[in-house]
């Protein structure tokens, strides 16, 4: 059996101009093509992204808010803190100033007391001049009343100086009381 | 009836303008996204400083114009006196000559009622201002200032008025007058800061804090009569200047 030789009738061929357009339209969609699949890979590359983004921003936004909560604690208890150091730093300038104050009275006192020390001794030493000086006189009282037994000089000596004793005794009391006059 | 060239030229001008409009817009399209990082939070915020003052807090909670003024008790031999006086150094206080005049003993103490053992007195002779030696270390002492005050600026007295509270008041430099006291020789400062009896040997002090006078007299009008920085330094700079206090 023997097979029918084909012949192809020979048609029309295209023109050259189709040709090219034809060729530049292909390229024009696979180019078309390549875009449209590079715009949906971006595209689902980018909602990924964004949905990560998203996902952090919300764990940072509930951080925030804890780190805000802390803060305002925080600031509560500086606050606190500040009032109390006000207080404490009020209450040791008082604890000085009272400290102070018993040390000037401490000092005060001790000077009044030697004061009066001093003034009791005066005191004591005027108060034993005039004793002398009442017992000098006393004394030469007795001598005048037996005078014919002493020399006149010796009694007249004696007289002159229970009379200094007496002065010196009565300057010194005068001079106290001037001390003690207020 | 349009030739076949003119269509061929036509078609042809039509896909490469589109091939054109392609390759522009292939500039135009979007980058793929960076991988999102795993921690974004900066190791250090590049703003953020320390608050303003934080260098100026105590370890206390006083103020440093406060930890370095002291009470000075001038025990004498009939009778007690107050006044006031300041660190210039850890172990130097500068108060008035009149203030320690006539000591049998001087008891000196801090802000915080703490007793410092005193050493040496002296005094100037030109000036009323005199120099304690202390033993015991001082809490707190400020710098002095680089010049005299000019009239209007601000002016800080720190001293205990009355022998009282350690006590800040304020006011301003008025300007300079001749001593009324003849305490001292040249000028003094006038300022309107409000002082007492016991603020004598405060120290007068600028706006940054530094020393810019002496405390020494008040007038009959309520204003304050400083010894200006400038005699003080002049005393401090003189060897001959102080010569020891003479007791009771």
């Amino acid at each position: 059996m023997t097979e029918a030789p084909v012949v192809a009738a020979p048609g029309p061929a295209p023109a050259p101009g189709q040709r090219r357009s034809s060729r530049w339209l292909a390229v024009l969609l696979v180019a078309t093509i390549a875009v449209g699949a590079y715009l949906w890979v971006t595209t689902i590359r980018w909602q990924r992204n964004s949905a990560e983004w998203e996902e952090k921003a919300h764990e940072y936004a509930e951080e925030v808010a804890s780190l805000r909560m802390q803060l305002d604690g925080a600031n509560s208890e500086l606050e606190a803190a500040r009032d109390q150091l006000s207080t404490a730093t009020a209450r040791i300038t008082d604890l000085a100033n009272e400290k102070a104050q018993l040390g000037d009275e401490n000092v005060a006192s001790q000077q009044y007391l030697d004061y009066q020390t001093q003034v009791s001794r005066a005191a004591a030493t005027v108060a034993s001049a005039l004793g002398q000086c009442v017992s000098g006189q006393e004394q030469l009282v007795g001598y005048l009343k037996d005078a014919e037994q002493y020399e006149a000089a010796d009694l007249r000596r004696y007289e002159r100086q229970v009379n200094a004793l007496c002065a010196e005794a009565d300057d010194a009391n005068e001079a106290l009381q001037r001390e003690l006059r207020p | 009836m349009r030739s076949p060239v003119r269509r061929r030229a036509g078609g042809a001008l039509v896909v490469g303008a589109l091939l054109a409009g392609s390759l522009a817009g292939c500039g135009v399209l979007p980058p793929m996204p960076d991988p999102v990082p795993a921690d974004i939070v900066p190791s250090a915020p590049a703003d953020l400083s320390p608050a303003a003052g934080g260098d100026a807090l105590s370890p206390d909670g006083f103020d440093a114009v406060e930890r370095m003024a002291v009470r000075i008790r001038n025990v004498g031999c009939e009778e007690l006196s107050t006044g006031s006086g300041f660190a210039v150094d850890e172990h130097t206080l500068i108060t008035n000559k009149h203030v320690v005049a006539d000591s049998k003993d001087l008891e000196v103490s801090t802000y915080d009622g703490h007793d410092i053992t005193v050493g040496a007195t002296s005094t100037a002779g030109l000036a009323d201002l005199a120099v304690v030696r202390t033993t015991d270390p001082l809490p707190s002492f400020p710098e002095l200032a680089d010049a005299d005050p000019e009239p209007g600026d601000p002016v800080t007295v720190v001293g205990y008025p009355a022998g009282g509270e350690l006590t800040v008041t304020e006011g301003e430099v008025m300007g300079t007058t001749r001593d009324p006291l003849n305490a001292n020789l040249g000028e003094v400062l006038l300022t309107n800061a409000p002082v007492e009896p016991g603020s004598s040997g405060s120290a007068a002090l600028d706006a940054k804090g530094r020393v810019i006078g002496v405390v020494y007299a008040k007038t009959a009008d309520d204003n304050s009569l400083l010894v200006p920085l400038s005699t003080l330094q002049d005393m401090l700079a003189d060897d001959t200047a102080f010569t020891p206090a003479k007791g009771c």
